[in-house]
Formats: structure tokens, sequence, C-alpha cells
């Protein structure tokens, strides 16, 4: 299986972008990056739960307990508000920086 | 901001939090293993690189490090505790120092307020006075408006009925209890209005110390009579212990009084309406209202005096000013009652401190250095253990932290310890030398600072060195316990030398002559200008007084002085003298005054009955004034002409300090009348003498109160000093030189059980016993040298210092170098060679087979 190392910083707006649609458990934040992106991505429980940490220091998701489809009590991670503005302003500049890599290698 | 407060929440349930990243981190892996996927890594070392973010995990580390460092440090107890006494020894004479430094310079004085209290002195630019006169005090308080408060404190000396002995009574201005929140244990302070108000009666509050001493804390006394010079005052209240009000120093005043009623005790006093230089004055502070500063007050109050000089134009100087320092400090308390012309002298405080501090410094510096070596030995035996923990993957990093912690516990340890100590040793000091109770030992936050500081730099000196040596498993730390044992001679070796040099100084002051007689001389202070008195009238008295003594049995020679050899009054002067600029001690005295004293008369003569513009100078000042030349027939201006006439012994007066006595008699003039006093030279008992010449003065006037004294007495009171100070190097000198003989003790020692196996074979080999020793004292010889050759020459700068500040320190006393170095070298090879001998007594076998 390919496993590509990813920097934290893309890793939290992943994170992040696949809290948007509802709260999930760590394994099914896990989960969810490595289907979205065809089993290409694939995120360590090493690097997962520090970057967890960090954002939930920042704020920009909260926790709260939950039940996993395995019947098992487990703290679910949704986003909150700033974490939603962050997200949008991740995702902008990760935008433009993305449109200027893509001009350059097409054009140059 | 928030992030922060997110961060102290993740500190505070710390556990909790744990846990569920724990659970959440479990459920992971339940679920990966449930779906066929395995993951390898160490579960314990994920969860702490995940805690990591929370910022906290060097808290864990930190008690870790402490847990671990108690735990190594009890199980040799006998190193731990004798590396915190050495520490709280070392720490603890800093801490006395400075915890007395701090009492006098830093911590503001127990009244109201401090920060705006201002005491002030007067200052033009040919003069100098610490008293202000109570008219000009007054004439402030009325027209200032950069001050709210104006306080004046004069200190009369008064006899209480009861008491044999003259006490300290201090007058103070009606506001001085409330304006410095001065509170009573017992009855009431001094109140402005009801003492300010026509026909007050005559009242005193005693201080706490002299109703402690003198009455037996008797609460009784409040509302009764007392007789102080002979006139009744009641008793209204006893001051609080802890309140040290301003102006009396470090001694307590046996209590305080309107200055209003001042007159009424003291019998023709006019403290109150002299404005001239020569009344006693007061001690003058002031309050900043809210919004002013120092500056702004000091300017008003230069004006004002200007105005006060149209209606005074002599006694106000021309161009006087009032320089201020913060008056909420014992500092500002112990400034001199002096006055002068030329310049006021610098606070001889800070020198002396500074001196201090360096002295128990070098005490510090030895007992780290000390302390350094057993850590190395320690280190060495401990390399096993170290050695073990960095195979199972402790890094350099994380070792010498650990390491280090280990002397940081020590150092906090040592610390603490030593606090104590130093405020046990200030307090004893304090008692001893009758300071007063408000004068509290009890450490303050800065005593505590102090101490936390310098145990922390004496854990880097210690620590930092010898964990970086063994961090790096190095086998031989060789070099740094040279340097140490080296730094270690160097420090004990200044001060031992330091002790010589004032003990031979304090030898010199009791052996040899101070410049004059005082084992037959009975000074008597009738005090005239306290009562009073004008110059004709003390001319009567003194004239009338001094022919009473003479027809007194036993007695040789009786003569007048403003000030004499070791009295309370010291008279400063500074002109121009022959195109040099001198400054000298003045005295007026009469023609018999040299030969009571028996101060010889180099060359020239004595001053003659009635002689005016002649002078006698002393030796130094004729040296000073007249380098090379003959002063004989000079003269010199000070205020009048002067012709020198006579040339004078040097006389260490002032204090034994004074090595370069520049002194000037003039004839007595008519003004200095009132301030003269009569020294009387017996043939047989001078006590008697006293007895008999204190009762024909008091015989004189009953109104008067005159201070007989023992010139003897004050001379041993004043050698105390310098013997107290000897004492005190002396004892840091011993303790430095025991430290050090615990170091060189330690690291022969260390030396023996380390060479064992080469001793064992030169031995077998046939090596002779000085052959062995020689092996284990080769690695001491080099640093005791360079440490001793480093200490004499700390020590001879050290007494360069000193030699301002003490009679008799010479700059170069082979003698005392000479036995300070024969003490020590005599023990440093005490203390290497006991355990070397132990080499000695190796058996060849035996030592073969070790290890």
């Amino acid at each position: 299986m390919p496993n590509s190392e990813m920097p934290t910083g893309a890793l939290m707006l992943l994170i992040l972008r696949v809290l948007r649609a509802g709260p999930l458990h760590g394994y099914a934040i896990a989960q969810r990056i490595h289907m979205l992106s065809s089993d290409v991505l694939h995120v360590e429980e090493g690097a997962l739960y520090p970057t967890l940490q960090k954002i939930l220091l920042k704020g920009w998701v909260s926790s709260e307990w939950g039940i996993s489809d395995t019947n098992r009590k487990v703290r679910f991670y949704r986003l909150t508000p700033s974490g939603r503005r962050q997200l949008d302003a991740q995702l902008a500049a990760y935008e433009r920086l993305h449109q200027a890599i893509q001009s350059v290698l097409h054009t140059a | 901001m928030p992030e922060l407060f997110r961060r102290l929440q993740y500190l505070l349930g710390r556990r909790r939090h744990e846990r569920e990243l724990a659970d959440d981190m479990e459920f992971h892996r339940e679920m990966a293993a449930r779906e066929g996927r395995s993951n390898f890594g160490n579960a314990l070392h994920l969860r702490e690189e995940a805690r990591e973010a929370w910022g906290w995990t060097w808290i864990d580390r930190l008690s870790q490090d402490l847990r671990h460092a108690a735990r190594m440090l009890r199980r040799t107890p006998g190193f731990t505790i004798a590396a915190v006494l050495m520490l709280a020894i070392g720490i603890g004479v800093n801490g006395a120092v400075f915890g007395f430094f701090n009492l006098l310079v830093l911590r503001p004085i127990n009244v109201r307020d401090p920060a705006t209290l201002l005491r002030f002195h007067r200052r033009s630019p040919t003069q100098y006075a610490f008293a202000v006169p109570y008219p000009e005090a007054a004439f402030f308080r009325e027209h200032s408006r950069t001050l709210s408060a104006i306080i004046g404190v004069n200190t009369t000396s008064v006899s209480i009925e009861g008491e044999e002995k003259p006490a300290d009574a201090n007058f103070v201005t009606a506001n001085f209890f409330r304006e410095l929140g001065g509170a009573s244990s017992l009855g009431r302070v001094l109140d402005p209005a009801r003492e300010e108000a026509a026909g007050a009666s005559p009242v005193i509050v005693l201080s706490h110390g002299f109703w402690q001493h003198h009455f037996g804390g008797d609460p009784s006394i409040v509302g009764s009579t007392l007789r102080i010079n002979d006139k009744p005052a009641i008793v209204i209240g006893v001051a609080n212990g802890d309140f040290s009000g301003v102006g009396s120093g470090l001694r307590e005043p046996a209590f305080w009084a309107p200055i209003t009623q001042q007159p009424y005790f003291v019998d023709g006093s006019r403290l109150l309406t002299d404005v001239s230089e020569e009344s006693p004055g007061v001690s003058l502070w002031g309050r900043l209202r809210p919004g002013q500063n120092p500056k702004a007050a000091e300017e008003e109050l230069r004006s004002l005096a200007a105005q006060l000089r149209h209606q005074y134009p002599t006694a106000i100087w021309k161009d006087e000013r009032l320089p201020s320092q913060p008056g909420g400090y014992v500092t500002s308390m112990i400034t001199g009652g002096s006055r002068g012309t030329g310049a006021e002298k610098g606070e001889p405080i800070y020198p002396v401190f500074a001196l201090a501090g360096i002295l128990t410094l070098l005490i510090l510096a030895g007992a780290c250095g000390n302390l350094g070596s057993l850590l190395l030995a320690r280190g060495v035996a401990r390399q096993r253990e170290i050695a073990i923990r960095a195979a199972i993957g402790a890094s350099n990093g994380s070792l010498i932290r650990q390491l280090f912690t280990e002397s940081l516990l020590l150092a906090l340890l040592g610390a603490a310890a030593g606090m104590m100590l130093g405020v046990l040793v200030l307090r004893g000091f304090l008692a001893s030398s009758g300071a007063p109770s408000w004068l509290d030992a009890a450490p303050d936050w800065r005593v505590g600072a102090f101490a936390l500081a310098a145990g922390f730099a004496s854990a880097i000196l210690f620590g930092f060195t010898t964990a970086l040596q063994i961090g790096r498993q190095r086998r031989r730390a060789n070099l740094a316990r040279q340097v140490l044992v080296g730094a270690q001679v160097a420090a004990s070796c200044v001060l031992l030398i330091v002790a010589g040099l004032l003990g031979r100084a304090l030898d010199r002051a009791m052996s040899s002559s101070p410049g004059f007689e005082y084992k037959q001389v009975v000074s008597i202070s009738p005090g005239l200008a306290t009562n009073g008195y004008s110059p004709v009238r003390s001319q009567a008295y003194l004239d009338a007084l001094e022919s009473r003594v003479r027809a007194l049995p036993g007695v040789q020679s009786v003569s007048l002085a403003q000030s004499y050899p070791l009295g309370h009054v010291t008279i400063g002067a500074g002109t121009d003298v022959n195109g040099h600029n001198v400054e000298f001690q003045v005295n007026h005295v009469s023609s018999e005054f040299f030969e009571t004293m028996g101060i010889p008369i180099l060359r020239g003569r004595a001053l003659r009955p009635n002689e005016r513009h002649a002078v006698v100078i002393s030796e130094s000042m004729a040296r000073i004034a007249w380098p090379g030349e003959d002063p004989l027939d000079k003269s010199f201006t000070l205020g009048d002409n002067y012709v020198v006439v006579g040339i004078s012994g040097n006389v260490r007066s002032v204090k034994f300090g004074d090595s370069d006595p520049v002194q000037a008699y003039f004839p007595i003039e008519d003004a200095d009348q009132p301030s003269l006093s009569v020294l009387v030279k017996a043939t047989g008992s001078p006590q008697d003498v006293a007895r008999a010449a204190g009762a024909a003065a008091r015989a004189q006037d009953p109104n008067t109160f005159p201070t007989v004294e023992l010139l003897s007495d004050a001379y041993r009171n004043n050698l105390q000093d310098a013997e107290y100070t000897t004492l005190a190097v002396s004892a840091l000198g011993s303790i430095a030189q025991l430290l050090a003989c615990f170091g060189i003790i330690g690291v022969v020692s260390y030396a023996v059980s380390q060479r064992t196996k080469e001793i064992g074979i030169r031995m077998s080999l046939g090596a002779k016993p000085a052959q062995v020793l020689s092996v284990v004292l080769r690695h001491l010889s080099g640093p005791v040298l360079a440490g001793l050759i480093v200490g004499v020459a700390g020590a001879v700068g050290l007494a360069q210092l000193l030699r301002g500040r003490l009679y008799g320190i010479s700059n170069l006393d082979p003698a005392a170098y000479v036995a300070a170095i024969a003490v020590f070298v005599v023990t440093v090879a005490m203390a290497a060679i006991l355990p070397a001998r132990r080499a000695l007594s190796i058996d060849p076998l035996r030592a073969l087979r070790h290890e």
C-alpha cells in the first residue's frame, strides 16, 4: 500500500475538511481520508493524534462523547465555528497556492 | 489568549485528558486490527508524542528528574548532608551580609508610605550641615506647597529620674507619630491638636525598648509622672516596638516629646528661636504631596530659603540649597549630624559592604569548588550507573539534565538552610550590638530571592561543569578537579592573609600609642549650648569650673577643647592651604590642651594663652599642605588669617581607621565657649577625679546635666569595633580553610583509591614510601601552587582597598603573609598526607588483585 508522508499543515487541512460534513471519531477521520484519496493517503496514528491535539488546543474542533458503530463509547470531534473559518481561510490559501503552482507547471 | 487558557485546562485536567487520549488510540488500534491492519508502533511512545502537543511534557520530565534526584540524594545521606552543610555555610555568610545591607539600604523603614518621605540637609557652595535650625524648618512648614508635612527631630541628651547615665531624648514636631503612622502599644501617642494647644502640659511617649529595659514593661507607667532634667512630665503612652520613627539612627531614643516643650526641659535652650548654625537644630524630613517630585520640593525650599535670608542675612547662607535624599530608609537616618565647610563626606557604608561582600563571596566560591570536586568524585563512582542508563537509551542531554537536576536540588536545600543560617547569624549580630527591636532580621522576599539566586548561581558553578564532564563520559575529569582545588586554595588563601593583616593591624592599634594620652584623662561636657548659655556666661562658668577642678586632689592638668580625641564631636573644614585643597579636622583648644592630652609638639611651640591668629597643625597636615617645605611661620586663611606656630604629632582620634589624620588646632574664640568641654588629667585614679569633677560641674549650675566620661572607656569601645572586624574575618578565614582542607582530603583519598593497583605494582617493584606518596600527591602540587599565587595576588589587592579604611594595614606586611602562607601550607600538607598515608599501608598482593 502506498504510504505518502504528509506535512502537518496539509494533514490539519484534511482533518478540518472531512469534519465539515459532521462529527467523526479519530479512526473514522483516518478512514475517511484514506477512502476519499482512493487509498493513496494513509494517516498513521503517530501523525493523526498529535495533530488532533494541536487542533483541539487551537479551538478549531471540540470533542464530545458518542457511540461508535461497534457500540463503543468514543470521542467524536466536531468542527467549531472558528474551525470552520479557519478551514475556509486555509482552503482559500491552498487554492491560491495550488493555482500558482499549476500555472507555473503549465506554462514553463 | 484562549489557546493559553485551554493549554492550562489541559495541565489541570491532565489525568482525564491522558485517559481520553489513551482511549482514543486504543479504539483506533482495535478498529485497525479488526480490518486486518496491525500497527507495530510503541503505544506508549506514540501517546507521548501526541501529548507533547499540549506543551506540558517538561513538567513531567522535571518532576521525574526531581524524583530521581531526591532518590539519589537519599541513598547517600552522608554526602547529601555534607554538601548541604557546605552550601549552607557559603550561602549563609553571604545571606547575613546581604540581610544587613537589606535592612539598612534596601528595605523601607516601618513607617506609613515611606516612598514619599524625603530627608533634607543644608548645602551652600562653601558649607554644609545636616542639622537645620528650627526657625528655618518652621518657615518651610508654613510656606511649602510641595510638601504636605515637615517633620523635625532634635536629639538632646537628658537625665532621667532613676537613671545613672544620660539618655537620648527625641524632641519632635507634634505631627511626628501621625505622619509616620506610629501607633502606641499602650496609652496614646503625640497628637498635634492637643500638644500644640496653648498651655499644653509637658508629656512624653516612651520608646518600647526603654520601657522594657527600665520599667520592666510595667503598664502602670502610663499616666504617671517622670522627672526629666528634674522637670516633671506625664508619660502618656508607650510606642509600638516595631515603630522605627526617624531621626534616631540605630539607637532607640528613651522617649519622644513635643519639640515645643524642649525649652521647658532644657533650661535656657534657644532651640526654637536660634537660627545660627551653632544651634543644635533638627534633622528635617518632609512628605511629598501627591503628584510632586523631589526636584520640585528642592527647588521650592531653595527659593524659600532665599526669602528667609532677607530676614536673617548671615544665618541663612548665600545660595543655600536643601538637597534631598530618600527619607524612608535606615540610610537616611544614619547620615551624620556633622557640619563643616567644603563638601560633605560620601556614604561610608557602601565600601564596607562591598568589602564584606567580596570576603563572603570567596567563602561561597570555596564551598562551590569543594562541592564540585565532591560531585566529580561521586560522578566517577557512579560511572557504572551512568553507563547503564546510557546503554538503555538515555541521551546525553537527558543524562546531563538529570545530573544538573541533582545539583539544583542540592542547591535548593543549601539555599534554604543557608537562608536560615544567615538569619540566625544576623539576629545574633543585631542582638549583640544592641540594635533597636524594629530592626527585624526576619527574611523578606529580597533575602529569599538572594538566597535562591546564590543557590542557583552555585548550582551552575559546581554542578554544570561536573554534569557535562560526566554526561560526556569522560573518564578523566582531572583538569576540572585541579582547577577546583586551585580555586579553593586561592579563596581561602586570600581570607587567611586578610585575617592575618587585620589581626596585625589590631595588634598594632592596641600596642602602639594612638598619639595621645587616654588612660588618665577625664572629659566633662557640660553641654552649655543646649542650655542656651551665652558666650560670656559660658566663659564665666568654665573659668569657675576650671579653678574648682584644679583645686581637686590628684589633678595634674586641666584644659578646654571644642572636641577631643574619641569624643562625639567632629568638625570638618576644607580650604585652600598653600595652593593645596586640604580637608582637615578643626579643633579649638586652650593652651594647656597638648599637655593634658599628652600630644607631642614636634616642632615650634604650643598655643599660648589668649593668643589669636595662631594655629598648630598635625604632622600629616604639614606634609600634605607644605610638602618638602617648612610650614612654621607660614599662614593660611579660614575665615581669618592664621600663622602656623607649631607642628604636633598625629592623633588617631575619630576612629582608629584614620591612618593619616589631618588636624589643625586653633585658639578658642568667644563663639566657641558654649560648646567647650573640660579635659582633666589625673595623677591618681581617674575614676575618683571623674566623680569629684562631675559633682563640681553639677554644683556649678544644677540646671545643667554634664556628661562625664573616662577616655579609657571610650578607647576600649572604639577598639571593640576593630576587634569585631578582625574576629569576623578570622572566622571567615577559618571556615574557608576548613572547607579547603575537606576538599583536599577528598581529592587525595580519591586519588589513592583510584591508583591502588598502580601503587601495588610500584611497591612490589621496590618503590620507597616517598615515591609512593609522590604518585598520589603529584597532581595536587600544581593547583595548590597556582592557587597560592593567585591568592597572594588577590590579598595584595584587597589589602590595598583595606588600607584606606583601617589603621595599620600595610600593603606588604611580610610577617602576615608568611604566617598565613605557613598556616596554610601546614594544614594543606596535613590534609593531603593523612589520606595519602593510606597508600603506604597498601598490601601489594591485595592491591594487585584489586578489580
